[in-house]
C-alpha cells in the first residue's frame, strides 16, 4: 500500500513540477512517467541495497539514461526531463530533520544528517553526470557542417 | 557581424535565463558562430554574466557582454530555443529573421497562475503522503501549498528580493502548519512542513550545482552552490523563528 501511494506520488509530484517548469507538449507525460520510473527503481533497490547514496546514484544515472533517450525521441535537451524525473529523489525530508536537529541543538545528529544530505545530493549529481559524460563521448551530437 | 553576435548574444541570455545549463549554453553559441564561418569565438559564461568576442575572417574583432539577473527554470522557452539554434545552424538565417523567431519565442504561453496553484497545492500534498502521514495531514499540506503560492504571489509585488520571497514563504509555511497543529486538524507538524516546504527547495538548483563543478565550470558551479546554500538557510531561519516562538514542541 505504501509503494502505491509513492508511486502514485512520485507520478504526480514530478507532473506537477513539469507545469511549473513550463514541460510541454509529449515532454510533460514523458517526464511524468520518469519520476514514477525513478521512484520505482529506487524501491526496487532498496530491498537488494542497504545503502541510500548508492542507490540515489544508480536511480540517477537511470533516470540521465532515460532522459538521454527521451531527449533523443522527443528532439529536445535532456536537463528538464531529468530533473524533473528526480523530483521524488530531492532529499527534502532529509533537509527538514537537520534543520530540526539544529534547532534542538542536537549537533551529533545534525551532523549526521547534513552529511547525509549532502551525500545524497552528490549522488545525484554524479549519477546524472556519469551518464551525460557518457553520451556525449558515444553520440556526438549537434549540427553537421 | 555586429547584427548576427547581437541576435545571437539574445538567443544565449535567453537560453540562461530560462535554466539552460552554462555548458549547453556555451556550446550552441560556439556552434553557430562556427556555423557562420568566424575565424575564432571566446565565450564565457557564468550563471550571472556572458562575454563573447568573435573574430571575423577579415580581422576584426566584435564583443559584447550581458548581464543577467534572474533566472527561472522555463523548460519550454529552452526547448524552443535550442530548437532554433540547430536550425540556425543548418540554414544560417539573416540577423532579420533571427530577430523574428526570437519575437516568436518570447510570445510563448506559460500555463495558467490557477493551474499553479493547483500545482503547488499537489505537491505538498502529495509529499506529505509520501512520506507517510495520514488524509488529515495531507489535506492540510494542500491548503497551505496553495496558500504559498499565494504569498510568493502577493510577495512577488512588493518584494525584489528572491531570497527573502523565500524566507518569508517558509515562515509562513511553517506557522500555518502550526497553526493546524493546535487547531488540532492534524496530529503531528513535521511531515506537513515537508510537503509544504518543497516547493521552496533548492533541489534541484543544488544537483545542477554540483552538475556544474564536476564537469569543469567551477565558477557557475560554485555561484549555483552558494545560491542553493543561501536559499536553503533562508527556510531554514523561516523555520526556526516559527519554531522559536510556539517553543519547539515538534517530532
Amino acid at each position: 500500500m505504501t509503494e502505491i501511494i509513492q508511486l502514485s506520488a512520485g507520478l504526480i509530484g514530478s507532473l506537477c513540477f513539469g507545469v511549473l517548469f513550463n514541460l510541454r507538449g509529449k515532454r510533460l507525460p514523458a517526464a511524468a512517467f520518469g519520476g514514477l520510473l525513478s521512484w520505482g527503481l529506487f524501491l526496487l533497490l532498496s530491498n537488494v541495497i542497504p545503502n541510500e547514496p548508492v542507490n540515489y546514484f544508480i536511480v540517477a544515472a537511470a533516470a540521465s539514461l532515460y532522459s538521454e533517450i527521451m531527449a533523443r525521441v522527443l528532439k529536445t535537451p535532456a536537463a528538464p526531463i531529468v530533473t524533473t524525473s528526480l523530483v521524488p529523489l530531492i532529499p527534502g525530508g532529509s533537509l527538514y530533520y537537520t534543520m530540526s536537529y539544529a534547532f534542538e541543538s542536537d549537533f551529533g545528529k545534525f551532523l549526521e544528517k547534513a552529511v547525509s544530505t549532502l551525500k545524497l545530493a552528490s549522488a545525484l549529481a554524479l549519477g546524472i553526470i556519469a551518464v551525460t559524460a557518457l553520451s556525449h563521448v558515444l553520440f556526438k551530437k549537434g549540427c553537421t557542417k | 557581424m555586429e547584427k548576427l553576435l547581437d541576435c545571437v548574444m539574445e538567443i544565449g541570455e535567453r537560453m540562461l535565463i530560462s535554466g539552460g545549463e552554462v555548458h549547453r549554453v556555451e556550446d550552441s553559441l560556439k556552434r553557430i558562430f562556427d556555423a557562420y564561418g568566424t575565424k575564432r569565438t571566446d565565450i564565457f559564461i557564468i550563471t550571472s554574466s556572458m562575454v563573447v568576442t568573435v573574430h571575423t575572417s577579415d580581422g576584426k574583432a566584435y564583443t559584447q557582454t550581458r548581464r543577467i539577473t534572474e533566472t527561472s527554470a522555463d523548460y519550454e522557452k529552452l526547448h524552443r530555443l535550442n530548437e532554433l539554434s540547430r536550425s540556425i545552424c543548418k540554414n544560417r538565417f539573416s540577423p532579420e529573421e533571427i530577430c523574428a523567431k526570437l519575437n516568436d519565442i518570447a510570445a510563448c504561453r506559460k500555463y495558467p497562475l490557477w493551474l499553479e496553484f493547483i500545482c503547488y497545492a499537489v505537491i505538498s500534498g502529495v509529499f506529505t503522503l509520501f512520506f507517510g502521514s495520514g488524509i488529515a495531514e495531507a489535506a492540510a499540506s494542500f491548503i497551505i501549498g496553495a496558500l504559498v503560492r499565494l504569498i510568493i504571489l502577493v510577495c512577488d509585488k512588493f518584494v525584489k528580493n528572491r531570497i527573502f520571497i523565500k524566507f518569508l514563504s517558509a515562515l509562513s509555511a511553517t506557522a500555518l502548519s502550526y497553526l493546524a497543529l493546535r487547531l488540532g486538524i492534524i496530529p503531528t507538524v513535521d511531515r506537513v512542513i515537508i510537503g509544504a516546504i518543497m516547493t521552496l527547495l533548492p533541489g534541484i538548483g543544488l544537483t545542477t550545482a554540483l552538475k556544474d563543478l564536476l564537469v569543469g565550470d567551477s565558477i557557475a558551479g560554485l555561484l549555483r552552490t552558494i545560491e542553493a546554500c543561501i536559499t536553503a538557510l533562508a527556510i531554514a531561519a523561516g523555520y526556526f523563528i516559527v519554531a522559536y516562538l510556539t517553543g519547539g514542541s515538534m517530532i
